[in-house]
């Protein structure tokens, strides 16, 4: 049911509805069901869960459609649509505060489009006579990596000779605003609520730097090969295709050297001297933390030592006599 | 003669697999007594077997030869043969045997040096040393014979190599102090004197029942090492010292400590009067050259001391200072100072003027953040051995016992769960 939109149409998506689709779906998971002690014994199949809806709100600008903002609505399963004197009440509220927003479209939670979601779509559009159809998918699934979100559009399409309506997908971006990003970073992060000791923040720290870095470094590693066939097949096309190797590209390229181009220009030397006049302060740093370290294994094992070979004790007071 | 054959039999089909040696090792601890008596004849069955392959066998009717004293006419021939062996034998064989090996090596040690001729016998001896040893870490009882050979063929570099390892397992105590010993004495001759210092300590310090003369000579020699390395000496030696060293040591070495007391008057004059008085006892102990070289080091000492009060001076005011007689005589002492990197200056010639400096160095190369590292990775390593030892020192049972015993005391009422005794 799903193609690639042709409309031209550019989606921005805020973190913000991410989160609110999110919580909305948690909160009404957690209240629908039971809390952990089923009696049941297992036999009969988990309950599906539930799908929530609601309304996505933003900015539309030539061809840039931003969606900063969602509400929930409620889903009247009887007909099938969503509450209409609802959705007209809370558009009221939201146009006070945010005069600039209008209804782009709305949001529902599930795997993939279902049949239903045509007609509440077609209810929406005398609202926007485009509306757009966000889906969050709420199964974890730890090995992909991109946001379990996509974004529909509809388009009439001639199918049997038929004109239908029908959901083609869509690309999009995410942008943040400050306030966005640091809730994200917060949430990311995980960090414990009473923020832990220093060594459990130091660890944790590290860890996110450790673990950035190699995403930058793995990047950069595969950017490199990337131009070392390219330089390879460039320069052979002509007469030899070697497998594996790439003509080249030339807009590509321009990207790459235009990135390389915005990097920091720090190359003086004395910027060189301050770096490694640092860098050897932290490495001292670092001997002196293992030469404490060592010299404390040591104590305790001299200690130790005394207590079982040497013949006079040392404990406070008590008399060689043993 | 039939049970030698079938001897020689048994090595050449008993030395391919390790179950075989270990049978072979059996066999060959049963037959020593008759090899003992067979010693003479043993020369031709040796060229029967293959060093290389049969390395065990070889060693045992080696050993056997080489009990037997050596007449004056084969000696050369004999370290020819212990060469050979030393340089193709399987590490793992004779590690099964290692105190025959370790006589056989001795025995050609005392060979050479009895033919006079000690530098034939290093390279065999360090490729003993590490054949025979199962780690870097490990200190076996040619350890200190390979170092000697070193002294007396003046080899000191090739002992610099050994010396570098650090020694984490020793098999007899005496090892120990001849290695330090003579370790410390080859660092002397490469004027490593830091190291030799340590070496020499290590000597003093080691635990011993009694006094033994190998003590005596190193601190004799670790009095005078202080003072050229340090500049000064003190008496005291450190609290790990037993009680033995600490209590006779100093009776033996009188004339060294005077020399101290001497040495930290800062007068030239003193030092070479105290030299003088006690000439005698320095040479027979053989250790005039170093009594040399301190008192030559008294004078970079006081050369060193002015940098810490003048900015510049003149030579005429360094040669007043410091006792020397010509202003030229200073000149070459400080640029030789300047030279070892023990001193932080320039000459001006024109002037006769020295002006010092400050330590150049900044911190902030490379070779420093090298240097750093390698350190650290040093550290590191040293760390994790420790913890090692540690964790095998806390379930040693000695240390449990008492450590029990005491326990039981403290906790008398505060009824833990603590057993009330350690029955070990």
């Amino acid at each position: 049911m799903a193609s690639s939109s042709s409309s031209g149409l550019t989606f921005k998506l805020h973190p913000l509805v991410i989160v609110n689709i999110s919580d909305h779906y948690t909160r009404v998971k957690s209240q629908a069901q039971p809390p952990h002690g089923s009696s049941n014994g297992g036999s009969s199949p988990p309950p599906q869960p539930p799908r929530v809806f609601g309304c996505v709100i933003g900015i539309q600008r030539g061809r840039t459609v931003e969606i900063f903002n969602s509400f929930e609505l409620l889903y009247d399963p009887s007909t099938e649509s969503l509450d209409r004197s609802f959705l007209e009440k809370k558009q009221e509220l939201y146009k006070k505060v945010f005069p600039n927003f209008y209804i782009l479209g709305w949001y529902s939670t599930g795997s993939d489009v279902q049949e239903s979601d045509m007609h509440i779509h077609k209810a929406l559009m005398d609202i926007n006579e485009s509306p757009v159809y966000v889906i969050l998918n709420p199964a974890i699934n730890h090995s992909q990596k991109d946001l379990p979100v996509t974004i529909y559009e509809s388009e009439l399409h001639v199918i049997d000779g038929i004109p239908q309506l029908i959901f083609v997908r869509s690309s999009y971006t995410i942008e943040t605003v400050e306030a966005e990003r640091i809730s994200v970073d917060h949430v990311a992060h995980l960090k414990p609520s009473d923020g832990g000791s220093a060594a459990t923040q130091l660890a944790a720290h590290l860890t996110g730097i450790h673990s950035a870095i190699k995403m930058l470094n793995s990047r950069i590693r595969v950017l490199h090969n990337y131009l070392l066939s390219m330089q390879r097949g460039g320069f052979l096309y002509e007469f030899v295709e070697m497998a594996g190797d790439i003509p080249m590209e030339d807009s590509l390229l321009r990207q790459v050297s235009s990135l390389l181009r915005r990097l920091p220009a720090i190359e003086s030397g004395k910027f060189q001297d301050d770096f490694q006049m640092e860098y050897n302060d932290t490495l001292l740093i670092t001997y002196l933390a293992m030469l404490t370290n060592c010299s404390s294994t040591m104590n305790e094992l001299v200690d130790k030592f005394n207590t079982a070979y040497d013949r006079h004790s040392r404990r406070g007071g008590r008399t060689a006599f043993i | 003669m039939e049970s030698m054959e079938a001897l020689i039999t048994q090595i050449q089909g008993l030395s391919g697999s390790v179950e075989d040696i270990s049978h072979l090792h059996n066999l060959l601890k049963l037959t020593e007594e008759s090899l003992q008596s067979e010693a003479p004849r043993l020369a031709s069955f040796l060229g029967q077997l293959d060093p290389a392959k049969q390395s065990l066998g070889y060693l045992y009717i080696l050993e056997a030869y080489t009990s037997a004293p050596i007449s004056r006419e084969q000696p050369s021939e004999f370290i020819m043969s212990v060469s050979t062996f030393i340089n193709s034998c399987l590490a793992e064989q004779i590690r099964l045997a290692a105190d025959k090996f370790v006589s056989v090596c001795k025995r050609f040690k005392d060979q050479v040096v009895l033919l006079q001729e000690p530098l034939r016998g290093v390279a065999p001896m360090r490729t003993a040393v590490q054949k025979l040893r199962s780690s870097s870490e490990h200190l076996t009882a040619l350890h200190p014979d390979f170092l000697l050979l070193c002294l007396l063929a003046k080899s000191y570099k090739t002992g610099l190599g050994i010396l570098k390892e650090d020694i984490f397992e020793i098999d007899q105590p005496r090892d120990f102090f001849l290695y330090c010993y003579y370790g410390g004495m080859i660092c002397i001759g490469q004027k490593h004197f830091c190291k030799a210092r340590e070496l020499l300590r290590n000597v003093v310090t080691a635990p011993m029942s009694t006094i033994n003369a190998i003590a005596i000579e190193a601190y004799k020699k670790y009095c005078l090492v202080s003072l050229i390395d340090n500049g000064q000496f003190s008496t005291a030696l450190p609290k790990y010292t037993s009680s033995v060293a600490q209590r006779s040591l100093k009776n033996f070495c009188q004339p060294y400590i005077d020399l101290a007391n001497s040495y930290s008057s800062g007068k030239i004059s003193e030092l070479e009067s105290c030299v003088e008085t006690n000439k005698e006892k320095f040479e027979s102990d053989n250790n005039l050259g170093l009594v040399k070289q301190v008192v030559s080091s008294l004078y970079k000492r006081n050369i060193q001391r002015l940098t810490l009060t003048y900015l510049t001076l003149s030579l005429q005011d360094i040669a007043n200072t410091v006792q020397l007689n010509t202003p030229k005589e200073a000149e070459m002492h400080v640029l030789r100072m300047i030279q070892d990197g023990e001193i932080f200056a320039t000459i001006n010639q024109k002037d006769e003027m020295v002006s010092f400096h400050e330590d150049p160095e900044q911190y902030k190369t490379c070779e420093m953040i090298e240097h750093i590292d390698s350190s650290i990775q040093r550290i590191m390593s040293l760390s994790k051995k420790l913890s090692a030892v540690d964790e095998l020192i806390s379930y040693d049972p000695a240390y449990l016992a008492k450590a029990g015993k005491e326990r039981q005391r403290f906790d008398f009422d505060d009824f833990d769960t603590v057993p009330q005794k350690f029955n070990l």
